[in-house]
């Protein structure tokens, strides 16, 4: 992780998302200790902003700066449990299908027909007749979210697989699940994370627009809720509500949706080394000397796997 | 052996239709007239259910069911709509093509400005053009499209008045007829449109960007350079040729999805599409309906996803062999 917080110091762009993350972050956890109101107490409905409530109230009464701190841990916990299961379930199920090809082969077929199903409208489809709430959401998100991962690492995998150093660890004698999980994981985890950012953003924006049309959790308190109510309101146009009702949501789902995107502009160049600068003036036919710093199981002591093309011996231990 | 897998994909669907309303909690005759616990229950006696399910063929065998269904199908028989009355598949047909319309135009207009955005972008790649275009387009793209919709309806309709606030055309414009109307659609379509064109132009940018980017950094290009050829030269024969290959597939694909993006700026515009169609149908829990549009529109999807996969094998030599074998 050295390399990447090397990276986040030096892009701007990739520092200020991972500060607005956190942000939001921090918000959603202390939600019940930074907000005015607990998420159920009524006051005077659509009272304009004023010292009481900084961001006025809703039709119900409920204090909107107290919604939306709600509504950060509904968002985020969402997307960060979605994001990170089909992650999860990607990666491994994308390791195992670039490592055994047969299996393999057999696995993307099934992979295929997911991709090609498209997700939203069945989302929809699927909230529609589901009983809406936090589980459901990511149930649904998950199923559909983990193949895009998949294909990726298998490819990741299959390309790592001719680049030498899965050889050397074979010949020196390392087993399957050591290769699976000491070379080829590290070497998909970037990729798989900027999936993970993807699918963050996916969740959060499908899960404000899904409460928008109405198909989410009447009970829980979410951006995408807020928004739905405040659209639906009647006069909500015509006054100036909008400006501290509707705005305020909105714009925390862009916030957080942007911040994500910035911040896995570093995880990009992390998983590509291509996009650095220096990346292409970087590469040469010219032989190559790899030092594997992890010790090789079965082979004690030898420290360092030297191949050029082709692997042509180890040095150190018997 | 592809084409194998598209008609898997759409037997899948077809049939994820067929099973998942009949899995969900209640049955289909409660998902019907709604069950007992909605809002508006219809309460019926033991002998009108039975009369129901026998009238709508829910009391068969799940098998002889599911077999009607795919009959129904290939005749183009998608049920009947209760919150309109009528069969599925001309309620469909009738919001069709103010969707076609809203989408397919949005989707040339996005497609050429993000090409057109992307290309430039790559080739002042590191410069301010560059950076500027990169900002501009993230923090688009970061927008829900449903919200950039109000704040733009909010903003040119109800503050500066320039446009309707929504429909497709208004009814004083459809008797006038002729031009009139030509001018009144143009006028109810532009806010929508731009909704549109704002929440997909990222894609086909970044696209476009990262595709020519990869092109550029190819020993053909360097090849086209050091033989001495000018660099816009270079750029439009032997660069965007060569990175317009995946976009073009992607903007097939897309078109697939044409349908289904437009939904949220359709329901924020009320515009008369699928988008609000469906909308409506979820809204009235009418799952016939509801079942009918998924189906249509993933029907689109798989179809769209086809062509794409065909024209990459056209456009691509090298790709053209999974097809053969």
């Amino acid at each position: 992780m050295g390399e990447l917080s090397q990276m986040v110091r030096g892009k701007g762009l990739s520092a200020v998302g991972f500060a607005v993350l956190a942000i939001f972050g921090l918000l959603a956890v202390l939600a019940p200790v930074f907000s005015p109101y607990a998420p159920v107490e009524m006051d005077v409905p659509m009272s304009p902003p004023s010292g009481r409530h900084l961001l006025g109230t809703d039709d119900v009464g409920h204090d909107i700066l107290g919604e939306l701190f709600h509504g950060a841990r509904f968002s985020l916990l969402a997307g960060l449990i979605s994001g990170a299961l089909s992650t999860i379930i990607g990666i491994f199920v994308g390791l195992v299908a670039g490592y055994y090809e047969r299996l393999g082969f057999a696995i993307m077929r099934i992979v295929d027909v997911f991709l090609a199903i498209p997700r939203f409208p069945l989302i929809v489809f699927l909230a529609a007749f589901l009983k809406p709430g936090l589980w459901t959401l990511v149930l649904v998100f998950v199923l559909f979210g983990w193949p895009r991962t998949s294909r990726l690492v298998r490819s990741r995998v299959l390309s790592e697989r001719t680049s030498g150093y899965v050889d050397a660890a074979r010949v020196v004698g390392a087993d399957d699940p050591h290769i699976i999980l000491r070379h080829l994981l590290p070497s998909s985890v970037p990729i798989a994370l900027t999936r993970f950012i993807a699918e963050f953003q996916h969740v959060i924006l499908a899960e404000s627009g899904l409460s928008f049309l109405g198909l989410g959790d009447p009970a829980t308190k979410s951006w995408g809720m807020m928004l739905h109510y405040a659209f639906q309101y009647p006069t909500i146009f015509i006054s100036d509500v909008w400006i501290w009702w509707a705005v305020p949501p909105g714009l925390c789902i862009t916030l957080v949706v942007l911040a994500l995107t910035f911040s896995g502009f570093s995880l990009e160049e992390w998983a590509n080394p291509r996009l650095r600068k220096s990346g292409l003036a970087r590469r040469t036919n010219a032989p190559q000397i790899f030092t594997g710093g992890s010790p090789i199981p079965h082979r004690r002591g030898a420290r360092f796997v030297l191949y050029c093309t082709r692997l042509v011996g180890w040095i150190g231990g018997r | 052996m592809r084409f194998v897998q598209y008609l898997i994909t759409a037997f899948v669907l077809v049939s994820l239709n067929f099973f998942l309303p009949r899995m969900m909690p209640g049955d289909p005759l409660s998902c019907l007239i709604g069950d007992p616990g909605a809002d508006a229950p219809i309460l019926l006696t033991e002998e009108m259910r039975e009369n129901l399910a026998e009238y709508y063929g829910l009391n068969k065998p799940l098998v002889e069911q599911y077999r009607d269904y795919l009959f129904g199908l290939t005749r183009g028989d998608l049920g009947w709509s209760i919150y309109y009355n009528g069969p599925v598949s001309s309620v469909l047909l009738g919001r069709l093509k103010w969707t076609l319309f809203l989408g397919g135009t949005a989707a040339i207009i996005y497609t050429l400005l993000g090409t057109l955005l992307g290309a430039v972008s790559a080739w002042k790649r590191g410069t301010k053009v560059d950076v500027g275009l990169l900002i501009f387009v993230f923090s688009l793209g970061s927008w829900p499209p449903f919200f950039l919709g109000m704040l733009l309806i909010i903003i040119c309709s109800f503050k500066l008045g320039a446009f309707p606030i929504g429909g497709a055309q208004s009814p004083a414009a459809v008797q006038a007829g002729g031009l009139e109307q030509v001018k009144d659609v143009v006028h109810h379509w532009f806010l929508p449109c731009l909704a549109l064109v704002l929440t997909h132009l990222p894609g086909i940018y970044l696209l476009t960007r990262n595709s020519m980017l990869s092109v550029l950094g190819e020993d053909y290009v360097r090849t086209a350079r050091s033989k001495g050829l000018q660099e816009l030269r270079v750029l439009l024969q032997h660069a965007l040729p060569n990175a317009l290959l995946p976009i073009v597939t992607t903007i097939a694909m897309r078109l697939g999805f044409a349908i289904m993006g437009t939904m949220f700026v359709e329901v924020v515009f009320a515009y008369p599409g699928m988008g609000t169609l469906i909308y409506q149908a979820s809204a009235a829990r009418d799952y016939p309906l509801l079942q009918g549009g998924f189906l249509l529109i993933t029907a689109f999807v798989v179809f769209f996803n086809l062509v794409a996969d065909l024209l990459y094998a056209r456009l691509d030599p090298r790709a053209r062999a999974t097809w053969v074998s």
